[in-house]
């Protein structure tokens, strides 16, 4: 029975992550608006509090897509796959979408969606890389022409009192989300399904994934289903549809997927929005350096918290997963790799495309990690 | 300007002086000297350093000479071994091979005191450096310029000048250097004269013929990167300018058997195959434009000029012009004004695997060029500094039909 409820709450996690173009437009239908968000450093907290749904722009398995973008081959699978969609039409219900800079290629793309305008409002925000008083200050004064944007496009006064409950209740979630984190083993709930509550949390509205998430920590434990006593793992990605094949991959050869650590997810699970004087300033405290985003996040507490999660979840081995292209995480395992090998943690960087033949050629090399760790 | 009554410095001995090679000797002396050692990236405002007597290194600029003498294996393979992907930009490989291995192509590098980076070239810049300050536990300073899309707005100036007093606060905790006014003011107004001369080597480019060659270009470029801000940067490029200024008013070009065609390059050279370029000059193709050297370097302010009496605000409004943050529109007015100005014939767009700032948006800058201008466009792929899969026969045989097509455009 209890087993049938975390099953119920888990299909909504599903759901709310595959049929997100559908409850977009519901919610479109409300007289609401909907604001894309590439990538993870935009402040959700300010497009919430204008009363527009703030969805995170993701990947979508479809070799067409990429085709569809026109863009250069040397560029990351994710900004074409996700500019396909966008000339496709996939994101047609979009008001418009907020661009925080996290590499070259997703600052750049913005120029050539821009370009085209495939949507009536863009806009690149100008996070600083530095977290000091004339970062924040400077952030601030940025986000605050945010919010009077919005406004402008028809969105609700973005007061202070309406930001501070927003800030509120994603305060609330990354903290559930926290939670579930370190209890979804015990929950005996599988790395697979705990991957539909992360992506679920980038499209859903806040408020509801919230009390999915409360709903969900309040089934009792109880035992995985263990298909295997394999060697556990921590996978670090950031696309989820490779994540899920990789996942897949070490379950097939006899081992589990016991932590997950996504950039996404790190980025609104890691730490709080503080409590400011003033609401604006406490977003740009909260979101400069405070997202364990490559190059703008300390590696030493990059690495440390990877070597905690191993610790805490049981994980023999790190797998590090590198989307062709990504510079950001290309960088960043090497600065890591050099952890790793002086805290002997076993880990395997791979390399590959979104797409299930450059995946499959990576079977071999998950079974050797998987047999190097028994 | 200079005093228009004195003769130019000999321009061979002034080569002789901000060679690559002699950059490198000054690097060693500067280090014996105990001056700081500075490793810092390409948009730093290299006044100040000078102003303040640390010497910087550039690793952009030592990978680009290392890939145009073909010594930067060894980096590239160093970069491979610590794990870093071949997909990663070729500058940070090569830029991070020459700081493990403590060398450069022309021989051993002293111990960097100090790094400091600026992040508005390509975010790589950030992690980059903060490798280098992970691995050698050096101090390091982070020039912060959030992207946007509007270098121009004053409060974004205003945010960079205050990064400049920033790093010039950092120097002197960590060197025991102080900043002199006067010797900001001096170094300001030797890169104002350097950045003017550069400006009008680049508008003799308008004569037919031109008398400048893109490829020699390349290589003179490396004074702007290396020693902005010394008397010796301002004179070199005075000199330069003298020598082309003679070289167009007798007719030379470059161009074999006369210049038949003028064209953009667009992008980073090919530092690898700087032969590309010679190939085009042995069939009477001349570039004679260039966003790389027009829009990247020089004074970059609003009047085209700084103001050494305003030294921070002026480096501000300069450093913080980055072509690759304007909007693709604003981007493209600069080719639709070039392509007016210097009479072009057709465009060659690089499509550099290294450089996504650069690269991203060349498609669109071509669709508006034809809409416009109906021009032939040539656009190949390759990477800036990596000579892996590059083949120059290749190059040479879409060189030969591009030209043929601008042939038969010729005659319309």
């Amino acid at each position: 029975m209890d087993s049938e409820i975390q099953g119920q709450i888990m299909e909504k996690f599903r759901q709310g992550f595959l049929a997100r173009h559908q409850a977009c437009r519901q919610w479109k239908k409300s007289g609401r608006g909907v604001m894309g968000c590439f990538y993870g450093l935009v402040p959700r907290e300010v497009v919430h509090a204008a009363g527009f749904l703030p969805v995170q722009l993701l990947e979508e398995r479809d070799a067409r897509l990429e085709d569809k973008a026109r863009l250069l081959p040397f560029l990351c699978g994710m900004s074409k796959n996700i500019t396909g969609q966008i000339y496709e039409g996939r994101y047609e219900y979009l008001d418009g979408i907020l661009v925080g800079t996290v590499c070259d290629t997703n600052r750049h793309v913005l120029d050539i969606w821009a370009h085209r305008k495939v949507v009536p409002y863009l806009r690149l925000l100008r996070t600083p890389s530095k977290a000091d008083h004339a970062a924040w200050k400077f952030y601030a004064a940025d986000l605050r022409r945010l919010a009077r944007e919005l406004e402008q496009m028809g969105g609700q006064e973005v007061t202070e009192k309406r930001l501070w409950e927003s800030i509120e209740l994603y305060n609330q979630n990354r903290i559930l989300m926290e939670r579930f984190r370190s209890s979804r083993n015990t929950l005996g709930i599988s790395a697979q399904d705990a991957l539909y509550v992360l992506a679920s949390s980038l499209v859903m509205p806040v408020e509801n994934h919230n009390e999915l998430l409360r709903s969900l920590l309040q089934t009792p434990a109880r035992a995985w289903d263990k298909k295997s006593t394999g060697p556990g793992i921590l996978i670090c990605a950031m696309n989820l549809n490779m994540a899920w094949d990789i996942i897949r991959l070490v379950e097939e050869y006899g081992g589990r997927v016991v932590a997950d650590d996504f950039t996404i997810n790190a980025r609104y699970g890691i730490s709080l929005v503080p409590r400011q004087e003033d609401p604006f300033l406490a977003l740009a405290i909260g979101y400069l350096r405070r997202v364990p985003a490559p190059g703008l996040y300390s590696f030493q507490e990059r690495a440390e918290s990877l070597a905690q999660q191993m610790n805490s979840s049981g994980a023999q081995g790190l797998i590090y997963l590198v989307q062709l292209y990504c510079d950001a995480y290309a960088m960043e395992y090497a600065v890591l790799k050099e952890k790793f090998d002086l805290w002997g943690i076993p880990h395997m960087r791979l390399e590959a495309e979104d797409n299930s033949a450059s995946i499959q050629q990576l079977n071999v090399r998950v079974q050797s990690f998987l047999e190097s760790l028994i | 300007m200079q005093d228009a009554s004195t003769t130019p410095p000999d321009l061979k001995s002034m080569v002789k002086k901000l060679s690559a090679g002699a950059s490198y000797r000054r690097m060693l002396a500067a280090s014996e000297q105990g001056r700081p050692i500075c490793v810092a990236s390409a948009a730093v405002p290299v006044e100040v350093l000078y102003a303040m007597d640390v010497y910087p290194v550039f690793p952009e600029s030592l990978a680009a000479i290392a890939a145009g003498i073909r010594k930067a294996d060894e980096f590239f393979e160093a970069a491979r071994e610590r794990g870093f992907s071949n997909s990663v930009c070729s500058y940070t490989r090569c830029g991070l091979g020459i700081a493990w291995t403590q060398k450069s192509a022309f021989g051993p590098i002293p111990e960097p005191d100090l790094f400091i980076t600026d992040v508005s070239v390509c975010c790589l810049h950030v992690t980059w450096w903060a490798y280098l300050e992970e691995h050698f536990k050096k101090p390091t300073f982070y020039m912060d310029m959030p992207a946007t899309d509007d270098p121009w707005d004053p409060e974004y100036v205003a945010y960079y000048e205050e990064q400049i007093r920033a790093m010039v606060g950092f120097i002197e905790e960590h060197t025991g250097c102080r900043l002199h006014m006067d010797r900001l003011k001096e170094a300001v107004s030797n890169s104002d004269l350097a950045g003017l001369y550069w400006k009008k080597i680049l508008e003799l480019r308008r004569h037919k013929p031109s008398p400048v060659s893109f490829r020699n270009l390349a290589g003179e470029i490396l004074p702007l990167v290396t020693a902005l801000g010394e008397k010796d940067c301002a004179d070199f490029y005075w000199a330069l300018y003298e020598a082309y200024k003679q070289q167009a008013a007798q007719g030379y070009s470059p161009a074999q058997g006369g210049e038949r065609f003028r064209l953009i390059w667009n992008g980073i050279p090919i530092w690898h195959h700087l032969q590309v370029i010679n190939y085009f000059e042995e069939k009477g193709a001349n570039f004679v434009w260039e966003p790389y050297t027009a829009l990247s370097w020089g004074n970059k302010t609003p009047t085209g000029r700084l103001d050494p009496e305003e030294p921070f605000r002026t480096l501000a409004q300069k450093y913080t012009n980055i072509l690759t943050n304007m909007p693709l529109h604003r981007r493209f007015q600069y080719f639709d004004q070039a392509i007016r100005d210097y009479q072009v014939d057709g465009l060659v767009m690089f499509s550099n695997r290294s450089c996504r700032p650069q690269s991203i948006g060349q498609d669109e800058v071509v669709e508006m060029v034809r809409e416009i201008h109906g021009l032939p466009v040539l656009i190949f792929e390759g990477d800036q500094a990596d000579a892996e899969g590059f083949s120059l026969q290749e190059a040479k045989t879409r060189i030969d039909g591009f030209l043929e097509i601008l042939q038969s455009s010729k005659r319309g």
